[in-house]
């Protein structure tokens, strides 16, 4: 399966924001909470990854941890990929 | 067996136009018969028989609908099959139901089940009725398909032209050819008519427009109002187990509250419980109990009862919050380019499922997904607005005439 590099997810990241007039800050270290990235938007990231990919990702795989910054957020979603 | 009143109406199929009573005979056929058949014609020649002999027992369908397995059981149940000239004689000898007519309808599985009916209780037309020409897009056998049959036998003056699955695409100039001027067919099938070949629909000289099959959602009765406007526009509610139900003539969705609980001599009866429509019909299928819980969702809104959906497909759950996918999906047809509209939940993290939806756009449309999306926000609530959504080239279409949404 290919996979989408942080880069790409990070600029998707944006674009999830961007539909809401919001704007994705520079630094990873960001916490969600203060941007306004919610659970809704991370799982609508989700579905963009899927979509890009065109596969079904296993969103079970990945072990439960706290989603709290933009970094977070990539990780997670590096790890999805490749679980 | 006398000659029904409407023995001398005019069928035309793909290889066949004429009368029912000049339809070739079919004696062979066997007396206890599961008629799978490849078109129009040959169902229209077993019903015929049926109806001429009296003591028959029938099923007709689309022989697509039934696979080998389904067959054997119609055997093990007594049922000879019959593919054109081939006939597997029934597994189980017994005589035949004199009169049964079967139907199958998808049960909750997605598997075939048989529906027991006679011509009687399939024919809910009666009395006086204008000459037309029907039009017959439905799939062959299903109820719809035989509403139609028994209103051509019961009332004179009512010809029927067939339409078989590999013309549906064709059928408004097929329709304009043999003169129709009553069309029944799900929303589905009437927009992607009007989106596909509007310019031909809009010159058929249509006076009865009837919907069923799906649920009936305003824009699509303003619509064909703006095309037609001196039609009569009808939506019913029928099924195979309920039988014909409601049938609504003022061109709005929904029906009135008032008709809710309300005991008419001969007509069924309607309520609510728990939001799904409850049904105590006389022209139920046999075997149904006395009151038929649908399945169907009803919201009522402004004294109208509105049938919005299946309740096992409506709710979406996002995250603990519900969300309706007939109140996005009516919300998305409420914006003028967009034609058609699906919603469904779709497996997503966190919120374990999110709204998603498929559009197909009018011609010229200005707006994109991101509008559409926008468009949503401002109506519905953030966990019920489609975060991804696919624009589709045209409306997909079964069958059935339907299209799952």
């Amino acid at each position: 399966m290919s996979t989408l590099s942080r880069d790409q997810v990070r600029t998707m990241m944006g674009e999830v924001l961007a539909t809401q007039g919001k704007e994705l800050p520079a630094d990873d270290s960001t916490r969600l909470d203060t941007i306004g990235f919610r659970s809704l938007d991370f799982s609508e990231l989700a579905l963009r990854v899927e979509d890009e990919l065109d596969t079904e990702l296993n969103f079970d795989a990945p072990q439960l941890r706290s989603i709290e910054t933009v970094s977070d957020v990539l990780d997670f979603v590096e790890q999805l990929q490749q679980a | 067996m006398s000659r029904p009143a409407g023995a001398g109406n005019r069928i035309v199929t793909s290889r066949y136009d004429g009368t029912w009573a000049d339809l070739p005979a079919w004696p062979e056929l066997p007396c206890a018969a599961a008629v799978l058949v490849a078109d129009n014609t040959d169902a229209v020649r077993a019903v015929w028989q049926h109806v001429v002999d009296g003591d028959r027992e029938t099923l007709v369908a689309a022989a697509t609908r039934v696979d080998d397995e389904q067959a054997e059981g119609l055997r093990a149940d007594g049922l000879a099959v019959v593919r054109g000239e081939d006939v597997e004689p029934a597994g189980t000898q017994r005589a035949a139901d004199a009169g049964r007519v079967w139907l199958l309808t998808s049960g909750s599985t997605g598997r075939p089940k048989q529906v027991a009916h006679t011509l009687d209780s399939l024919t809910t037309v009666a009395g006086d009725q204008p000459a037309r020409t029907w039009l017959c897009p439905y799939a062959t056998g299903a109820y719809a398909w035989w509403q139609v049959v028994t209103l051509s036998l019961a009332l004179p003056g009512q010809d029927v032209v067939f339409v078989e699955p590999a013309q549906l695409d064709e059928w408004p100039r097929l329709a304009l050819e043999h003169g129709v001027t009553a069309a029944s067919g799900t929303p589905t099938f009437w927009r992607q008519a009007l989106w596909r070949a509007g310019d031909v629909v809009a010159q058929l000289k249509l006076e009865q427009i009837t919907l069923g099959g799906e649920p009936v959602d305003q824009a699509i009765l303003d619509r064909l109002r703006e095309v037609f406007p001196d039609a009569r526009i009808s939506w019913i509610y029928a099924s195979s187990e309920a039988g014909a139900a409601i049938a609504v003539h003022d061109g709005r969705a929904g029906f009135p509250q008032a008709w809710l609980d309300r005991e008419t001599g001969g007509r069924p009866r309607l309520s609510v419980q728990d939001g799904e429509l409850v049904i105590a019909s006389p022209k139920a299928a046999e075997g149904m109990a006395p009151v038929i819980h649908t399945g169907d969702r009803v919201d009522v809104v402004d004294g109208r009862v509105l049938i919005t959906g299946r309740i096992a497909s409506d709710e979406i759950n996002v995250g603990g919050s519900k969300a309706s996918a007939s109140s996005v999906r009516r919300v998305l047809l409420d914006h003028p380019d967009v034609v058609w509209a699906a919603v469904r939940g779709r497996k997503a993290p966190l919120v374990g499922n999110m709204v998603v939806a498929d559009v197909v756009l009018r011609d010229g449309a200005e707006a994109d997904t991101a509008r559409l999306q926008a468009f949503c926000a401002e109506r519905l609530p953030d966990y019920s607005v489609p975060r991804r959504m696919r624009v589709l080239p045209e409306i997909p279409i079964k069958e059935t005439l339907k299209s799952d949404v």
